[in-house]
């Protein structure tokens, strides 16, 4: 099925955040305080702001090498933003006491998702690319 | 925790915006427009001007890997700081450090090739904005150094337990002087 870029830019990303989320419930990596942000977590972090907002309309029409750079910048640079508001005010997910690739305290498990996050829309621009047009486009 | 100093809460603000958000601002409009351009790229009159404009823009290009390490860093300096983890100390000496190294580079190949030249500067806006930006750089980079390297936090060890709901905290080797 043949789908345009914006589109999906977002459902990558939706993609993308499904994989994580399920992988972390899996290995009890962190936990939400509600299923109301886990919903928001992946519908609007994942897909709005890190699939439409940073890969589609930042990287959407420029030279994949030329732009991924840029792409996982923004998107790490928002993904410590989301992590410093959830780990100061919104509380809306914790980790667990596990240690979690030998990091061990919370701050810091914030702070490696919180950079992680620049993957996200590296990869939904990749995957949309191959998805729409069989080719990353440089 | 205890609440965030005024000087911290203005240099957390530095590195989250005034440093890792413009970097990001800076690339985005490096790739969707000419506000970060000086103007005589966009001279096609001149043969040696267009040899230099891609020297230029060829030299430019590989700065975003480069801010991608120092607005990176940057940030994690200021989720640090607010948290009053002593990684802020860390990564906001690599992140500094960092830019003004970069700055430094690009202060060096303006100078070399005569785009601080009065002349030059004064019919071309994009250069003009250059210089702040460079002097922008180096200026924060260097107070951000000095700042990080008497902060109480360079001797305070990093907190071994945090509460992960934002209740009471259980802290270890709490920053002393604040």
């Amino acid at each position: 099925m043949i789908i345009d870029q914006p589109l999906s830019c977002f459902l990558a990303a939706l993609a993308i955040g499904v994989v994580v989320e399920a992988t972390a419930r899996a290995g009890g990596v962190w936990t939400y305080r509600s299923r109301a942000f886990l919903l928001l977590n992946i519908l609007i972090i994942f897909g709005l702001v890190q699939g439409l907002g940073v890969g589609w309309v930042i990287g959407g029409r420029q030279a994949f090498g030329g732009i991924a750079p840029v792409l996982f910048m923004v998107g790490a640079v928002m993904g410590i933003l989301v992590e410093g508001l959830n780990d100061y005010w919104w509380h809306g997910w914790s980790w667990s006491d596990r240690p979690f690739f030998g990091i061990e305290r919370a701050i810091d498990k914030a702070a490696f998702i919180g950079v992680a996050w620049g993957f996200v829309p590296v990869f939904s621009v990749a995957i949309a690319r191959l998805a729409t047009t069989g080719d990353i486009g440089g | 925790m205890q609440r965030l100093s005024l000087a911290d809460k203005i240099h957390a603000g530095l590195l989250s915006i005034g440093v890792a958000g413009l970097v990001c601002a800076y690339w985005v409009a490096f790739f969707h427009s000419d506000l970060t351009m000086p103007h005589f790229v966009h001279n096609l009159t001149n043969p040696e001007l267009i040899q230099f404009t891609t020297v230029y823009i060829g030299f430019e290009s590989a700065f975003p890997l480069a801010d991608l390490f120092v607005a990176v860093a940057s940030a994690l300096s200021a989720f640090y700081l607010i948290g009053q983890d002593a990684k802020a100390v860390l990564f906001g000496l690599i992140g500094s450090g960092a830019l003004g190294f970069l700055a430094l580079i690009d202060i060096s190949f303006n100078y070399l090739h005569g785009l601080y030249a009065p002349a030059v500067m004064l019919r071309d806006g994009g250069l003009r904005m250059e210089v702040i930006i460079n002097i922008g750089c180096v200026v924060g980079s260097f107070w951000s150094i000095w700042r990080f390297w008497g902060h109480p936090l360079r001797r305070a060890e990093d907190r071994v337990l945090r509460a992960p709901l934002g209740g009471a905290d259980l802290t270890a080797g709490e920053p002393s002087g604040r």
